[in-house]
């Protein structure tokens, strides 16, 4: 079958970091990723496993960065090679519905018994044993040997993972469903209370996400988006829906807006210098997760407030100064597991299927491209702000189709 | 072995190096000398001269007073709007006032400007005078006595269009404190219809006062202050007074502000330049020449 | 005025920091030349001192004064006059002159304002430049001089309301003194009268009355007092001032049109015809060294500029009375009869506006000089026709003064952001600013303009907004442009076709030049 393959490739690995210096696209070039039609599909590890032939799968930011080997070395243990990328899956099962995967590999899937605690109360997201049971090392389907992945023909699935897909969602929508778990996971962690002021941090795929989170659960609250290019600022407007009004500003204004909206005072200048405000934000999302805006995010928020790190993080340099002094309390947000809502324990994908049906999320998903052309499907989702799109996937419905097809970028 | 001296082969070269000797029986034409107030100081004004002491001024002037003085000029904006000549009248603490003046004073009448010097002091020997009208474009003035040749001269002057500098005192201070006026100043604006600029110095008596020949630096205040004018019905001796205590009212203002000074100076209380009457320790203690007590050099920049 | 044809040599428009020549269609263009400058008096301080001792309506200064009173002196800011005058300031001799006859009378508690409403506060520079040293260092050091605080929750007083219910607020020090003299510099006609006091030492409280958008669309043309709400709503405010028994006795004086004097930069005052070939050498060196510079060397060299202005009049007396021989005086030098209204008026902005100087003209600054000062410089009507287009020259970069414009970026991060509409403006955002702790405490501490100082630039031109059919900006940004809601154009040409499909084609076009200043008078 055919598949993109991530090989244990170290030189490749190192020479990737190198290129990303220059470019994204050289880093993908020179990167571990290679297409192969000679791939054995995976076999069955065990009993509830079933075989899917997926029929899209999305690029995400933490796919980029394993391409392009700037992924942390925190994960060599918990990965293993040779794996096919790719855990935003629609795929059909032999019965021939449609499914979403939800990739995590927890115990259940892996057929460790006794569970473990995380997962016994279905956050497994949560889930430490990611080397155990019948399943070699691998976080999630899509960075396990075993499993295969969505960027490729086939891959297999416990029964446990998959979600069925309503008529009334399309592919795209469907493919929605596993980011916007992601950014509900986060925007839900952030706890904010009603009248809060929250800053979004990024407008990509997450940061479109969490602003629809955060206007479905979260509203009345005063929200702060911050957007690099302009045509991000009417979608963030229409995702955030009639109950919250957001401010949407340049990533070099945000501070600027956060004074503004929390009325406090600044020393100093604010803009490049970086003022320090007396208030901030009480909850900032990052949703970007680079040293800029981990650093952005402790400045704009105020003393006793909260960062809650949607966006992946890697080797990050910088001051933590202002965490310490300002006393704010930083959370990650990874995956998804269950949710409470209005006291009600609910499975972070059951609420992303809401989401993402009365939001119609598929608007997100701009161009999809065939397996052959992966660079520049990489490429295009490196490059998304920038060229007018959000979210890149894999067609693989029509394995030769002349161009990446692009639905509803704008340029 | 021992040179022989120039002047010697001077004598030795005779004739033309050495004046012809007056054949006996020729009576010698007598000799004048055209010293004093009779000198003449018309060369220290045509070009060669003039701009030999400009230059001099601009350079070596400026950077000797600025060392020694390190001079602030004050209110020089109350000059603007006059474009004639002007009588400049100050104060008189030091050797150094003239040379100060000469290279503050705004242009244009820093540059033409004739100092008046007096004929005794400055003018009583040849090369003292030629120095004296060079460096400082100087001309003698008599103050013992009214002078009739010294008044219309320094009038002819200001109708060509020179500034004249009068210190009016007559000469340099022996205590810090004013003396009386003397009226040539006055005298001349009326007759010319020249305005007067009262000047105050501060400080120059701190830096070389009279009697002291090495200088030592301090900050020196110079203060302009407007024009005046004799008013229609106004006689020299009135005009005088007026211009004397133009610059006691500067001296006011140098030592507190303009609004303390012109408000002093509306109920008539303006400190006198003079100091006080009596000849005791006290007029030396309050002396404005006397330098601070504190001597040791300032950490801090002041 | 000069009627374009084909002979006609590419004018002089400004451009910012910069200048550009431009060659305007033939045949149906029009240029507005600025009048000459009038001759200034003999002696200025001769004919101050006359004013004072022989007002008009009013005892002689020197009568009002009497040794136990409370007297206030208040000047006008350094937004006047632009370029900033050479030494000696008018405000200066007037305020010596003043303070002359005090000093013989024998005041003591006297204080020096610097009415400047919700600008932004002077420096001790700026401040010793418009007073003179011997003043500043007299009255500064014991607190007697000093900048206006609008901001001051225990230095103002509201005073009363008007029959409109506008509240009449000013400093309480002015409001307690035995007597306001208030030192005009009326640069242009829309400077002085009622609107010295009321304006320049209210504020927010008073003057949110008539800076707003329904005062300026009622105001045709704020240089016409005649036609004028403003102003009509500062004579009120002045009547309430006047019936409260606060005594004001105004000084105003009115300056020539030499702004450039015979220096360098003498060649702007001049008719294109008119430049000898040293002036056209010294334009080109200036232009080629000026495009050379950074902008911030173009700032500092232009911002240096001190013009040698003459006093063309001084009048002393009774606020209304003093205040309309004034207004004569400034249209004798202003006023140039302009035949017709036209489709399309050309502007080139100057380096400096009121709001900008030794700062940044910003882009709300550069709308507010355009559509706002430049735009009702008229008498009458309006050079352009309703539904007309405005062009303008200006490179319109996003710069901003970080110190002096502060509400002024986040105005044009937020605000503009989401709308242009004036009233939606005032409407969503004004009080929000106006009351930020922020930009209160930058007011009153730092050099900043108040937080609602960029609205009332924009209400400045809204009488313009309403009137216009578009705007275009040659040399602009695109983007910052876009923002204030106009059309980006890179030259004069495709300016001139954007205007056509606005106005339809083959357009007439007047160009209207300023500085020096030029006041139309349109029949």
């Amino acid at each position: 079958m055919k598949a993109l393959v991530i090989d244990r490739d170290l030189p490749r690995f190192g020479a990737a970091r190198l290129a990303a210096g220059l470019g994204a696209s050289p880093g993908t070039r020179a990167g571990p990723l290679r297409l192969r039609d000679d791939v054995e599909p995976p076999g069955l590890p065990g009993p509830d496993w079933i075989r899917l032939r997926p029929r899209t799968s999305g690029i995400c930011g933490s796919d980029l960065a394993t391409v392009q080997g700037r992924s942390s070395r925190w994960f060599e243990p918990i990965v293993s090679f040779p794996f096919v990328p790719g855990h935003e899956i629609v795929a059909d099962d032999p019965d021939g519905r449609r499914v979403v995967v939800e990739p995590v590999l927890g115990c259940v899937a892996r057929g460790v018994t006794p569970v473990c605690p995380a997962c016994a109360e279905g956050r497994i997201g949560n889930c430490g044993l990611l080397g155990h049971g019948h399943l070699a090392a691998g976080l999630q389907t899509g960075y396990c040997c075993d499993t295969g992945g969505g960027w490729s023909e086939e891959l297999v699935a416990h029964r446990s993972q998959l979600h069925e897909v309503p008529d009334e969602l399309d592919d795209h929508d469907a493919l929605m469903v596993e980011p916007t778990a992601c950014a509900l996971h986060g925007a839900l962690a952030a706890e904010i209370g009603p009248g809060d002021t929250v800053a979004v941090l990024g407008a990509g795929t997450l940061g479109y996400l969490a602003v629809a989170a955060v206007a479905r659960w979260s509203a009345p609250l005063r929200l702060l988006v911050s957007a690099r290019h302009p045509h991000q600022r009417d979608l963030v407007r229409s995702l955030a829906g009639d109950a919250v009004t957001p401010e949407v500003c340049g990533p070099d204004a945000l501070d600027r807006a956060a004074r503004r909206a929390t009325a406090s005072q600044a020393v100093g200048a604010p803009g490049h210098s970086g003022a320090r405000l007396s208030g901030g934000v009480d909850v900032t999302i990052d949703c970007v997760g680079s040293t800029e805006s981990i650093t952005q995010a402790l400045a704009v928020t105020r003393p006793g407030g909260r960062v809650i790190m949607v966006g992946m993080p890697g080797v990050e340099t910088l001051d933590l100064t202002p965490l310490w002094q300002r006393e704010i309390a930083v959370r990650g947000a990874y995956a998804y597991g269950i949710e409470t809502v209005a006291g009600q324990r609910i499975r972070t994908f059951d609420l992303a299927f809401e989401l993402v049906a009365s939001h119609r999320l598929g608007r997100l998903v701009s161009a999809t491209y065939p397996l052959e052309r992966h660079r520049d499907a990489l490429d295009h989702a490196a490059n998304a702000g920038r060229r007018g799109g959000t979210k890149v996937a894999f067609d693989l419905h029509a394995p030769d189709h002349p161009a990446g097809r692009t639905l509803k970028g704008r340029r | 072995m021992r040179l022989p001296s120039p002047l010697a082969r001077v004598r030795a070269a005779g004739f033309p190096w050495t004046a012809a000797p007056t054949p006996r029986g020729v009576e010698p034409p007598p000799q004048v000398e055209r010293l004093g107030d009779a000198y003449d100081t018309d060369w220290a004004r045509r070009p060669v001269a003039l701009w030999s002491r400009i230059a001099a001024l601009e350079s070596v002037g400026r950077v000797a007073t600025r060392v020694t003085c390190r001079p602030t000029v004050h209110n020089l904006d109350r000059l603007g709007g006059n474009d004639g000549p002007l009588i400049f009248v100050a104060n008189h603490h030091s050797h150094l006032d003239t040379a100060l003046l000469l290279t503050t004073l705004p242009m244009p009448w820093r540059h033409e400007l004739v100092v008046a010097a007096a004929a005794d002091y400055f003018f009583d020997t040849a090369p003292k005078a030629a120095l004296a009208a060079w460096a400082y474009g100087a001309v003698p003035m008599e103050r013992r006595r009214a002078s009739r040749r010294s008044a219309d001269r320094a009038a002819t002057l200001l109708e060509d269009g020179w500034s004249l500098l009068i210190f009016p005192e007559g000469g340099r201070s022996p205590d810090g404190w004013g003396q009386p006026h003397k009226g040539g100043a006055a005298y001349l604006g009326v007759r010319c219809g020249v305005p007067v600029v009262p000047v105050h110095l501060h400080g120059t008596g701190r830096v070389l006062p009279k009697g002291r020949t090495v200088p030592e630096p301090h900050a020196v205040q110079i203060n302009v202050g407007a024009p005046l004018r004799p008013e229609p019905d106004e006689d020299a001796r009135r005009f005088a007074l007026r211009v004397e205590a133009g610059i006691a009212r500067l001296a006011d203002e140098t030592s507190s502000d303009w609004w303390e000074a012109r408000r002093r100076a509306a109920i008539g209380s303006t400190p006198s330049l003079k100091g006080p009457q009596q000849d005791t320790w006290r007029r030396d203690w309050h002396s404005p020449d006397r330098r601070p007590l504190d001597r040791r050099p300032r950490r801090w920049p002041s | 005025m000069l009627d374009v044809d084909r002979s006609t040599p590419p004018v002089l428009l400004h451009h910012g920091e910069q200048f550009r020549l431009e060659r305007l269609p033939a045949d149906r263009s029009r240029i507005v030349y600025p009048p000459e400058p009038l001759p200034g008096l003999d002696d200025p301080d001769a004919a101050i001192r006359r004013a004072i001792e022989e007002p008009i309506d009013s005892e002689p200064l020197r009568e009002l004064l009497f040794p136990d009173m409370r007297l206030t002196i208040a000047f006008d800011d350094i937004s006047l006059p632009l370029p900033k005058m050479r030494r000696p300031d008018i405000r200066q001799r007037v305020i010596e002159a003043v303070l002359d006859v005090a000093a013989d009378v024998g005041v003591d508690d006297i204080h020096l304002i610097a009415a400047l409403a919700l600008h932004r506060r002077m420096t001790e520079a700026e401040l010793r430049h418009s007073v003179g040293d011997r003043v500043y260092d007299a009255f500064a050091p014991r607190g007697q001089l000093y900048n206006h605080d609008a901001e001051d929750p225990d230095g103002m007083t509201v005073i009363g309301e008007t029959r409109h219910g506008e509240e009449v607020q000013i400093s309480t020090r002015a409001a307690t003194s035995d007597l306001i003299v208030y030192v005009n510099l009326n640069l242009v006609s829309m400077d002085g009268g009622w609107k010295s006091t009321a304006t320049g030492l209210s504020g927010y409280q008073g003057l949110r009355h008539h800076h707003n958008v329904a005062t300026m669309r009622a105001t045709r043309s704020f240089m016409d007092q005649d036609r004028s709400e403003l102003h009509r709503s500062n004579w009120r405010q002045g009547a309430v001032l006047r019936d409260a028994g606060i005594k004001v006795f105004q000084i105003e004086t009115t300056v020539n049109n030499d702004l450039f004097g015979d220096g360098p930069l003498a060649v702007l005052a001049k008719r294109e015809w008119e430049w000898t070939p040293r002036d056209r050498a010294t334009f080109m060196g200036v232009k080629a060294g000026l495009d050379r510079m950074t902008p911030g060397g173009r700032r500092r060299i232009l911002h240096s500029w001190e013009a040698p202005y003459a006093l063309t009049s001084v009048q002393a007396g009774e606020v209304e009375a003093v205040h309309r021989i004034t207004t004569e005086h400034v249209y004798d030098q202003q006023l140039v009869a302009v035949e017709g209204q036209t489709d399309v008026v050309l502007y080139g902005l100057p380096y400096v506006g009121p709001y900008n100087v030794n700062s940044i003209m910003n882009p709300i600054l550069v709308m507010c000089l355009g559509l706002g000062y430049f735009f009702n410089m008229y008498r009458g009507r309006p050079v352009v026709r309703e539904g007309g287009v405005l062009i303008m020259t200006h490179p319109t970069t996003d710069e901003f003064h970080p110190v002096h414009h502060p509400s002024y970026i986040d105005f044009f991060e937020q605000v503009l952001a989401e709308t242009t509409d004036p009233i939606e403006i005032e409407r969503r955002y004004e009080v929000g600013y106006a009351e930020d702790e922020w930009y209160r405490h930058l007011y009153r501490t730092s050099y900043a303009y108040h937080g609602v100082h960029p609205f009332y630039m924009w209400y400045w031109g809204s009488h313009a907004l309403e009137h216009l059919g578009g705007v275009v900006v040659v040399g602009g940004d695109p983007a910052t442009v876009r923002r204030l809601g106009f059309r980006p154009a890179s030259t004069l040409a495709d300016a001139l076709e954007i205007a056509s499909d606005l106005v339809g084609p083959s357009p007439s076009i007047t160009y209207v030049k300023n500085p020096p200043i030029g006041m139309a008078d349109v029949t």
